[in-house]
């Protein structure tokens, strides 16, 4: 049994992978600023070593695109020196003072005591060839890392200035410590260097509130996700597995995967927390349908097969029809057009509870009596009848038991229908659940929410159905074999 | 057909719906043991038309369905003729039906509620079609692509299935609305067919894999019948029954998706007079009945027709799909 549910469990991440590549497709369908990364295979994944080589070059040639260069020089900034100051002594002369002009602006941004002649040629090389000797340890991954658990544990001026000369080399340590440190005077210490070496954003104020700090170190990572390979050296197992992940569904994956969602377009709050906020109230709604639909379902579809053609039976068929082919958002609009509630929650929930139910009932319960006839023809019922049981007894004991096995199936099949209907009767009724918010989103096009939306509600289906399953299997163990088949075994 | 009572009891071991039996019903077809042997005397199909002809056209819920398609068929192809503009606006604001020359009134517009509906029939079930048709011709070809091939292929096909059935429709409709940088009705087909295939595909590939273990595929096979061959002559035939079945439910669900995408007033804007925007539109007028029973109404009886007729179509054609699809489980 526990195997058969590991198993289960297992075979829903290829399932899993398979949804978030067609989620990926339906998120990037939007026409945004042109992305130069590939979609899926990164052949050629570029880090600050290339980056820096090719800048170099450009600038050293005195080509065309030197301009850009030199920007791209400065842009990467301290993660580059290590691959650029080391070849001012392979270079000609006058590609050695272009460089170390084009450098010229860094020396400022990194705080350093530079005398006003850093303008002239000769003096720029000279100034950085003594940096380069005079600093170079300090821009080695150890050194970085310690000075950053130091300003960590005890911040300084002097720390921090130690850490705005590593300038983007920094980085790293950096955002991640942000991550892990709640302290607002470090916070802004660590806000301060990183905009600083990124030209990014404005350090934040050692007085921001805890919200505001939350929110500045969710902004950074978000930035920190998309631009780390500029700033970061791949070497051996990193740069192969970058032909994987350095694509943009690599990122999109890694991203949602740490539950990196960004902020939403429209208040500027972390997805993550807006997602935690709003998801009860909609899982609530379709728990609360799911109950009361199976409730109303299990014995309208039982009793009208087992009493099949009665008068029962065809006045709940006909009403389950007709209720099939109306929409929910129908029900919905209409519910609240008689109630017409504004003022309490709880009866709006009820109202919205009962659209969404209406819906699954009339499905439910058409799968309850399909079941449940399959059943009724059966022998062991036909036995049971013949040794003299009462008919009532029949249908609960024998009957209805079988017949509720199929059922447990049907639930979790029934989930995403459940959760679509949610966005409409949310919708309708008012409720600030997670789809009333898909709606505003869509209003404004807030792609990081519908994003992280769409992957909650994959999640939570294929969670459905893989608790579903194990249910199923756990309560019958003949399902076992049939569940198999689904899942990779052939029928035969 | 309407000298009848609609209902009756008529016990039938093997009748779930039995409801739509008559008393007098034709004594029973042969046992179906195979379809192809069926098929055998006259053309792979032979058997699938019987069918068609004979318990699906003398079932209550097909001809009922049939009936109320129809009559809506009919006002949608005539609606030129039927009603003025369903986009013509004018003075005469939120008029109650039978007002001024307006059949069922006036919207907030202005616009004739008579003329919106009809029109309305045309937008349902030209994109319920269109989209219906990829659908099915999607699901029917990856079913049996997946059964036929087998291997890796098979696996594929599975994963995608599973895959795509885990993303609520709804929800994956709206956000593709709002992503496509111009989104218009086919943005809509398009997303439901190329997610939507995955419950025929199923039911067809465990309909090819029945057959193509069955005995008569082994022998047509020792007889030297090549692949192509297998396929024409045995394996599709036995996906037309999910294929009509799938059309039914199919063509309801779309209708439905694009009624609600047009109810929360984030659908295409091409698709001018739709039953889900006018009750959209409704929202905001409550004194309004109107506005909300008649096209409510016309969608109702639509989607009521064409699930009539897929109930019907599954019982005759493959009773064995009762359990494997109810329907279109769409939920908007």
């Amino acid at each position: 049994m526990f195997r058969h549910a590991l198993r289960r469990v297992l075979w829903s991440v290829p399932t899993l992978l398979a949804t978030s590549l067609v989620l990926f497709f339906v998120t990037t369908l939007a026409p945004g600023p042109s992305d130069p990364l590939p979609r899926f295979l990164n052949l050629d994944p570029q880090d600050v070593r290339a980056l820096a080589k090719r800048a170099l070059a450009h600038v050293a040639a005195a080509d065309p695109s030197q301009e850009a260069g030199k920007r791209e020089l400065r842009r990467l900034g301290g993660a580059a020196l290590p691959y650029v100051l080391p070849q001012l002594e392979a270079l000609a002369p006058d590609a050695r003072r272009r460089v170390a002009l084009a450098l010229a602006p860094l020396a400022e941004r990194m705080q350093l005591p530079v005398g006003a002649d850093l303008a002239r040629p000769e003096a720029a090389v000279l100034f950085w060839t003594r940096f380069w000797d005079d600093r170079g340890l300090d821009f080695s991954a150890v050194a970085v890392n310690r000075a950053v658990t130091r300003l960590v544990e005890h911040g300084t001026d002097l720390r921090e200035s130690d850490l705005i000369v590593l300038d983007t080399l920094a980085l790293p340590p950096v955002i991640r410590a942000m991550a892990n440190t709640t302290d607002p005077i470090t916070l802004a210490r660590l806000t301060e260097i990183a905009s600083n070496a990124s030209q990014r954003g404005a350090p934040l104020s050692a007085k921001a509130s805890e919200e505001e700090a939350r929110r500045a170190a969710g902004d950074w990572r978000e930035w920190w996700f998309v631009n780390s390979t500029d700033f970061v050296a791949l070497d051996g197992v990193d740069r192969a597995i970058a032909v994987v992940t350095d694509t943009r569904y690599g990122r999109w994956l890694k991203r949602i995967a740490s539950g990196q969602l960004g902020v939403s377009a429209i208040d500027g709050e972390p997805i993550t927390r807006k997602l935690l906020a709003r998801a009860p109230i909609t899982l609530l709604l379709c728990a609360l349908a799911m109950l009361v639909s199976f409730a109303l379902a299990v014995p309208i579809g039982a009793i009208g097969a087992w009493w099949r053609g009665r008068a029962f039976d065809v006045a709940s068929s006909v009403v389950m029809f007709i209720l099939y082919a109306t929409p929910t958002f129908a029900i919905a609009e209409v519910l609240r057009r008689l109630t017409a509630t504004e003022a309490f929650d709880s009866a709006r929930i009820g109202l919205a509870v009962s659209a969404l139910a209406a819906g699954s009932l009339a499905i439910l319960s058409r799968w309850q009596r399909t079941a449940m006839l399959d059943i009724a023809r059966q022998e062991f019922v036909r036995t049971a009848r013949a040794k003299g049981m009462r008919n009532g007894r029949v249908l609960v004991v024998h009957a209805l038991r079988n017949a509720l096995m199929p059922m447990v199936t049907v639930a979790g099949l029934h989930l995403p229908a459940l959760l679509g209907g949610a966005i409409v009767v949310e919708e309708v009724f008012g409720l600030r659940g997670a789809g009333f918010e898909t709606m505003r989103a869509i209003e404004s096009h807030d792609g990081a929410w519908l994003t992280a939306v769409l992957v909650a509600a994959a999640i939570a289906v294929t969670l459905g159905l893989v608790a579903s399953d194990v249910a199923c299997s756990a309560l019958d163990p003949r399902m076992r074999e049939v569940l198999a088949t689904r899942h990779g075994r052939r029928l035969r | 057909m309407t000298d009848e009572p609609l209902l009756q009891e008529t016990p039938h071991p093997s009748a779930t719906l039995d409801l739509t039996r008559r008393k007098e019903s034709k004594p029973p077809a042969p046992p179906r043991t195979s379809m192809a042997r069926a098929g055998r005397a006259a053309g792979p199909y032979a058997a699938m038309a019987r069918i068609v002809q004979g318990p699906l056209a003398r079932s209550r819920f097909a001809r009922s369905g049939a009936a109320m398609l129809a009559v809506i068929v009919l006002f949608a192809a005539c609606a030129d003729f039927l009603a003025k503009s369903p986009t013509q606006v004018s003075v005469d604001l939120l008029l109650p039906p039978l007002t001024h020359g307006h059949l069922l009134g006036t919207d907030a517009l202005g616009r004739d509620l008579f003329s919106r509906v009809v029109h309305g029939a045309r937008t349902a079930l030209g994109l319920g079609l269109a989209g219906a048709m990829v659908l099915v011709a999607l699901g029917v070809a990856i079913g049996a692509l997946a059964a036929f091939v087998g291997g890796m292929v098979d696996s594929i096909v599975t994963r995608a299935v599973e895959a795509l059935s885990a993303i609520p429709t709804l929800l994956l409709v709206l956000v593709v609305g709002a992503t496509v940088e111009h989104p218009t009705a086919a943005t809509l087909i398009w997303t439901i067919a190329l997610t939507r295939w995955t419950e025929l595909a199923r039911l067809v590939r465990a309909e090819v894999l029945l057959v193509l273990g069955s005995d008569y595929v082994t022998a047509a096979r020792a007889l030297g019948a090549s692949p192509s061959r297998l396929l024409r002559r045995h394996v599709l035939p036995n996906a037309v029954g999910p294929a009509i079945v799938a059309a039914a439910f199919g063509v309801a669900s779309i209708i439905l998706a694009e009624a609600a995408v047009d109810f929360l007033r984030v659908g295409p804007p091409d698709t001018m007079a739709s039953w889900g925007e006018a009750l959209g539109e409704a929202r905001g007028h409550a004194g309004a009945w109107w506005l909300i029973v008649f096209p409510g109404m016309a969608l109702l009886a639509t989607l009521l027709s064409l699930n009539l007729i897929g109930e019907a179509a599954r019982d005759a054609l493959d009773p064995r799909l009762r359990m494997e699809s109810p329907g279109s489980t769409l939920e908007m």
